[in-house]
């Protein structure tokens, strides 16, 4: 008999235990739950579902593909159950599990899956297209042995036009502090995130080890990311990179730019909510770098959401329910947006690809004044463009 | 079940007035709605699946809902937050589940009467937070207040710690609309608090759980936000000691809030001092003034009573807690059960003995740590425990006695055996404790008249006749 996988084993352990309490408690603030309002929706239900499936009394459908997918993996559920248990890593696991059973992806996620395996980047983009944002940055290829900083920018952000003003904004940021780095451009591959995140393991081995041999190859010593998922992946989901290469998400490396004095930033007149994204903040824990540096904008008020850190609400966007329920997803991000209205926002400032492009397009689909910037963007626009100058 | 050619049949009925998206039938769906959070059989784990599950949002939903079960005589079992702890949402005849979770909104907030009308499937948390933006409140707070609807807290009269000074749900109940077993709707009467018209209808379906009607709109008695809110939380030597605080808080004449007293074991964390092992806290809210005035009485009584005084900032904290540790991490725990029991004070001590020193050893029950003792201050008189499971062999039957002992026992002092999480399957065939014959075939009857076919809920709250 094989060994049963250790996701899978605590998968089945988290679900064991969730069905001897039954509380509910996860329901409070899941995002999914909210808008769909039925029980199996929810990390009870799952759970309920995965034991059910695991002991034999249920066969695995095309309805638990459907429920494996409902699950924004934002993990805010955590901070409900009082016994913490991590629905998240069971979902997760649960989606892996249906696909080691051989069930079909959904048909969008198949096509995300398709995409990766064909170019690399889940957006069906050819590999070349991945280094057009940076056309006007000059030299900036790693040279192996050399760079010692790598800017990873991640496929969402280098892909999508709507978003490159993100990496653009950083790599300007990175340029006035008068850092040395390089970027991989169209060598840059996938980290890997959604595929993890879909459930489909396999992928997710080859692109790993296709990308941390790659990564290794530079010989950095520091990764800076843009998009918060490629943090979480490359410091998490990579075992022993961390160790050998720093990974730094771009708001612990601007925070630290602007500590040591290499950034300089001028009165900005605005006022600000900012919303933590999962990955960066109840996967990473980093709540307080971004904060820091809105609050060292000069002329900035920082107001939080009544959800905010741990507590923070999901945007909608992540873990492919976006591709899965796209009306749902949509109704999650409006939530998130009416939410920073309510602080009297003139932006509300996130930093990752996915929190932008979602809860912008939230914000316009409700006429919303409130503008939906990246951080670097934000800090760009307030930086002084020449370290001294006024 | 229902035979495949009727539940086809259902379906599209049901389908056709509620549309598909309202209407879950297949198992990977309706899987959550087997059970509530009772400890059910262990064999009976994957037993009772319900036909349906129906997630109606407006009344005539529910009266065709209704209309479409009767005609077959169908069970419908009303559901809420899905929290009940007694098997009161498990579908033992099979059925349609009616979950109201999606009959959320906020019909009419009345601020000069004080009153608001709700769906039923708004969770208290919600209703609070609503309420709040007209500054004002409902005055309940349980521990599952983030799950518990209104329709599923009155369904079974449900606690509040608040409820010293504020009652419970129970007392805050004017008016509801009902849609009964034929599919009409009743409202029991007009929405006033206070009226020598009529008999009181709506006081028929405050902890019915679902088994006379279901429970479409209520409207329900609110409070203006207290202006100042303040708590005081003292550490004892022991429960008792805290219990004759809590006495001296009661003949004190002090109009707090609500107020608990129990045994602890996590009194380090509140920086309790070393050896001292229970707590109680008194909850205080009014103007500025009032609540100052109560804070120095309350203070005094911990003084006069050895009681040591936390930190402020502690006791704050501490009360936020509450609603993030209702379940009691029972993921953790394992299979335990909790006592609710309403037992009168001057009772308790005895109570208490003889449940962990001659019924606890007898059956094999053990208390959780930090879970022996607790108290509900004030009129309400719950008392409160945690207990495991017996394990082994017969360990179901053995619970079923430990069940009817702990019943026994809360009658026989003049109490009831259950407070708050009302009877479900749990302690249905212990009723007879409480009720004479003649108390219940008179809820017999009228449970025959409004519901002939028992179509609603059936199976939960009565016992059956006898013979």
């Amino acid at each position: 008999m094989r060994v049963m996988d250790t996701e899978i084993a605590e998968m089945i352990e988290v679900a064991e235990a969730c069905v001897k309490c039954r509380c509910g408690c996860c329901k409070d603030e899941c995002p999914m739950y909210s808008e769909i309002l039925e029980e199996t929706m929810s990390p009870k239900g799952r759970n309920a579902l995965i034991r059910a499936l695991a002991t034999g009394v249920l066969d695995p459908d095309e309805r638990a593909v459907r429920i494996a997918y409902s699950c924004l993996l934002c993990r805010r559920d955590e901070f409900s159950c009082t016994a913490h248990l991590k629905n998240a890593g069971a979902t997760e696991a649960f989606r892996k599990y249906l696909v080691d059973k051989g069930l079909p992806l959904l048909p969008g996620h198949a096509m995300m899956v398709k995409s990766l395996e064909n170019y690399g980047n889940p957006w069906q983009e050819p590999k070349t297209a991945r280094k057009k944002w940076a056309r006007d940055l000059k030299d900036r290829r790693v040279v192996p042995g050399k760079t010692e900083t790598l800017f990873y920018v991640g496929c969402t952000f280098a892909l999508d036009r709507s978003l490159q003003e993100g990496p653009r904004a950083l790599a300007h940021l990175m340029e006035l502090a008068g850092e040395r780095f390089g970027l991989l451009l169209d060598d840059e591959v996938c980290c890997g995130s959604t595929v993890k995140r879909l459930g489909h393991a396999k992928l997710f081995e080859k692109l790993r080890k296709e990308n941390e041999k790659r990564l290794r190859e530079t010989g950095v010593k520091l990764i800076v990311t843009g998009c918060s998922g490629c943090y979480k992946t490359l410091k998490q989901d990579y075992p022993g990179l961390n160790k050998d290469i720093e990974i730094l998400h771009s708001t612990e490396y601007l925070s630290e730019l602007l500590t040591s004095g290499k950034l300089k930033l001028k009165n900005t007149p605005i006022k600000a909510t900012y919303h933590d994204p999962c990955h960066l903040g109840r996967y990473s824990e980093v709540y307080e770098a971004p904060r820091s540096i809105l609050r060292s904008i000069p002329g900035l008020k920082l107001t939080e959401m009544k959800s905010n850190r741990e507590k923070a609400r999901c945007c909608g966007g992540g873990a492919g329910v976006k591709t899965a329920y796209p009306d749902i997803s949509e109704k999650v991000a409006i939530r998130r947006v009416i939410e920073g209205e309510k602080t009297g926002a003139d932006v509300l400032v996130t930093t990752c690809p996915f929190c932008v492009q979602t809860l912008r397009a939230a914000a316009q689909n409700i006429g919303s004044k409130m503008e939906v910037l990246e951080l670097s963007v934000l800090l760009d626009r307030a930086a002084v463009d020449k370290v001294g100058a006024t | 079940m229902l035979e495949h050619e009727v539940h086809e049949a259902v379906k599209k009925e049901l389908i056709t007035v509620l549309g598909g998206s309202k209407v879950l039938w297949k198992k990977s769906d309706i899987l959550p709605y087997t059970k509530d959070t009772y400890r059910i059989r262990f064999e009976d784990e994957y037993k009772y699946f319900p036909d349906f599950v129906v997630l109606p949002e407006s009344t005539s939903e529910v009266q065709d809902i209704v209309r479409i079960a009767a005609s077959r005589k169908i069970p419908l079992i009303p559901k809420g937050g899905g929290s009940n702890r007694t098997g009161m949402l498990v579908p033992i005849y099979g059925g349609i589940v009616i979950d109201t979770i999606k009959m959320n909104k906020v019909i009419d907030v009345n601020v000069p009467n004080l009153y608001v009308t709700v769906q039923p499937g708004i969770t208290l948390k919600d209703l609070e937070d609503r309420l709040a933006e007209q500054k004002l409140w409902l005055t309940q707070e349980q521990g599952s207040l983030k799950m518990a609807t209104v329709g599923g807290s009155i369904s079974t009269s449900g606690f509040s710690r608040r409820n010293q000074k504020y009652g419970t749900i129970a007392d805050r109940v004017m008016s509801l609309e009902v849609v009964l077993a034929d599919g009409s709707a009743l409202r029991t009467g007009p929405k006033v608090l206070y009226t020598s018209t009529g008999y009181r209808l709506h006081q028929l379906f405050i902890a019915a759980e679902g088994t006379l009607g279901i429970i479409t709109e209520a409207t329900l008695r609110v409070e203006p936000l207290p202006e100042a809110r303040e708590v005081v939380l003292a550490f004892y030597s022991d429960f008792w000691a805290a219990n004759d605080a809590a006495q001296k808080l009661m003949a004190s004449g002090v109009g707090f809030t609500g107020a608990e007293a129990y045994e602890a074991d996590d009194m380090d964390e509140l920086g309790a001092p070393k050896g001292l092992k229970a707590l109680l806290y008194v909850m205080l809210d009014g103007t500025k003034g009032e609540v100052e005035a109560q804070v120095d009485c309350v203070k005094k009584i911990v003084a006069d009573t050895a009681g040591v005084l936390s930190d402020h900032d502690v006791a704050l904290s501490f009360l936020e807690l509450y609603a993030e540790q209702w379940c009691g991490a029972r993921a953790l725990t394992g299979f335990e059960d909790v006592i609710t029991c309403y037992i009168p004070m001057e009772h308790m001590r005895e109570f208490y003995d003889k449940l962990w020193n001659d019924i606890g050893p007898k059956h094999g029950i053990e208390a959780l740590p930090g879970e022996k003792f607790g108290l509900d201050v004030g009129r309400y008189r719950m008392v409160g425990g945690r207990y495991w499971l017996p394990k082994g062999e017969h360990a179901w039957e053995k619970y079923q006695k430990v069940l009817r002992e702990i019943a026994m026992l809360a009658t026989s002092l003049g109490g009831s055996v259950q407070s708050c999480h009302g009877v479900g399957i749990e302690h249905r065939d212990n009723l007879d404790l409480e009720y004479s014959e003649v108390a219940l075939e008179i809820m017999r009857r009228i449970k025959k008249t409004l519901d002939p076919d028992s179509i609603m809920n059936p199976g939960k709250k009565l016992p059956e006749r006898k013979g």
